[in-house]
């Protein structure tokens, strides 16, 4: 302690040896902070530290310059998550005291850990910006802010304090209840804490009272006269007497409970169970079946189609490869081409095509048969016409008529344009009777020879025959 | 009954870092000690002007 007037060291006099001054009083004001400063200390040490703020405070009322009680407040602050206050007080300190000061040691713990740092501005920022949150009236958006807050600085007291409001106003009692005991674990004796847990207890009280009600109902007691004296017996006391005989017939009782119970609930469970078990099994298998099934209709249904399939091949197969297959008429043709080519032989050709004709329809030939087909008629077709009209209108003088039809009606197959065959067949038609197609005959003379004395006499016998059939 | 308006009135913003300047700037600082140590020099000050005047005083009657 020095001279507030010299700067001397003071001794136990109650003036300065120095300068002579009187610091009686000085002294006890400085006394004084010393005194709260052991009592902050005091309280701080058994985390009093709402009660440890108020003495340090009070300290540095008295005296501003008491580095010690500035420096616990600091560590006080620091430790209710005030850390920016924290600081504050560490720099004024260190103002007061450069040199052998343990707050520039806290100071550069702080700013040598930049992600410390970092927490701290955040922390602050959250819980100002969860605070005008509240004051907004948007308390769920508070209530997020503040959890955030809590999760960087779990003993920021302010944040505890102010949770807890929101879930008090919420009616989060339970919750509200467990913000107000993390604070007290924090500051045993934060007057607001106590204030809101007071109330909390209260809202919380009537499940308490109902809890002692029954507990107060277990340990009631049974109160009897004897002679002059009250007995007072608690009810749930065995009776000594009885207490063998019933603990046996309460066993038996339970066994036979217990029995029941088994035969009626848990053995129909059972059961029910095993029957459920085996129903599922069974839809499993015939499920299982019912695909099989599907799988082996699929594939007979594939066999039935390709045997189909092969069946038709095989016919195929035998109608060019049999003896009245395709590739032998196509040979004949080949060979009436070769016989003609070769040998001029109209005849011989003629009856490989008749034999080609027979077996085969032409119209259902391919183009290139019927090219090949339709060239060798064209060659020999009027030579053979003229043959065989020669030989119809021989037996047409020999009154041969179906021989005669028949020869006339190839000649007129193999030319179309042989008028004179064409009305020799009507002629051999009409002679042989048969009215109908001669007049179909002679009408296809007029009709492809026009103008032609052919016509006229076409013409001439359809008259006659009409009028002898009118008469 | 608690209010929560009224409870809420009793939480202030907390100091942010970056406002720990302005906050040390404006500590006031005045103490007891202080408030004694300005008293004595005003004391002593009014003691010196007495003396000043009475000085004055006998010079003038000297005089």
């Amino acid at each position: 302690m020095v001279c507030y007037r010299c700067g001397c060291q003071l001794s136990e006099q109650d003036f300065c040896t120095s300068c002579g001054a009187d610091v009686s009083l000085y002294k006890k004001i400085l006394g004084l902070s010393n005194y709260y400063y052991n009592e902050g200390l005091g309280k701080a040490k058994v985390r009093d530290l709402t009660g440890a703020i108020d003495s340090l405070e009070q300290s540095l009322e008295f005296n501003s310059r008491n580095v010690e009680a500035r420096n616990l407040l600091g560590l006080v602050y620091y430790e209710i998550g005030e850390c920016t206050e924290a600081m504050s007080e560490w720099i004024l300190s260190m103002n007061v005291e450069p040199k052998k000061n343990i707050a520039s040691d806290y100071i550069q713990r702080i700013q040598n850990n930049p992600s410390r740092y970092d927490v701290i501005r955040q922390t602050m920022k959250k819980y100002n910006q969860a605070l005008a949150y509240c004051e907004q009236g948007s308390k769920d958006l508070a209530i997020i802010q503040l959890k955030k807050v809590l999760s960087l600085s779990p003993r920021f007291v302010k944040a505890h304090l102010l949770l807890a409001l929101l879930y008090m106003d919420n009616e989060d009692w339970e919750k509200a209840r467990r913000e107000l005991n993390k604070t007290l674990g924090i500051d045993k004796s934060n007057t607001q804490a106590l204030l809101y847990l007071q109330e909390v207890d209260k809202m919380l009280a009537p499940d308490e009272i109902e809890k002692n009600d029954r507990k107060h109902k277990k340990e009631e007691t049974v109160r009897y006269q004897s002679d002059n004296e009250v007995i007072i017996q608690p009810s749930n006391l065995a009776d000594g007497t009885r207490s063998g005989f019933s603990t046996v017939l309460n066993i038996i009782i339970g066994l036979v409970i217990g029995a029941a119970a088994m035969y009626f609930l848990v053995l129909p469970a059972n059961k029910r169970e095993a029957q459920n078990e085996a129903q599922e099994r069974v839809e499993s298998i015939a499920g299982q079946l019912d695909s099989k099934t599907n799988q082996i209709q699929q594939l007979e249904n594939q066999v039935a189609t390709l045997e189909k399939a092969k069946e038709q091949l095989e016919l195929d197969l035998d109608a060019y490869e049999g003896t009245e297959g395709k590739l032998r008429e196509m040979d004949q043709l080949f060979v009436a081409a070769s016989v003609y080519l070769s040998t001029k032989d109209v005849g011989q050709t003629a009856e490989l095509l008749d034999s080609v004709r027979e077996n085969v329809r032409i119209e259902d030939a391919s183009e290139e048969f019927q090219g090949l087909y339709n060239a060798l008629l064209a060659l020999i077709g009027p030579e053979l016409a003229k043959t065989y009209h020669e030989a119809g209108y021989v037996s047409f003088r020999n009154e041969d008529f179906p021989a005669a039809i028949e020869n006339f009606l190839r000649a007129v197959y193999y030319d179309p344009n042989n008028a004179e065959a064409l009305l020799d067949l009507g002629n051999a038609y009409r002679r042989n009777g048969d009215a109908v197609n001669a007049v179909t005959i002679y009408n296809r003379v007029i009709e492809l020879f026009p103008d032609t004395d052919l016509a006229r006499k076409a013409g001439q016998w359809l008259h006659d025959y009409n009028e002898g059939d009118t008469e | 009954m608690i209010n929560f308006e009224e409870e809420l009135k009793k939480f202030h913003p907390s100091t942010e870092v970056e406002e720990i300047q302005d906050c040390i700037y404006n500590h006031n600082a005045t103490d007891i000690a202080g408030v004694f140590e300005q008293m004595f020099a005003h004391k002593e000050e009014m003691q010196q002007m007495q003396q000043m005047q009475m000085q004055a005083e006998q010079e003038m009657m000297g005089g």
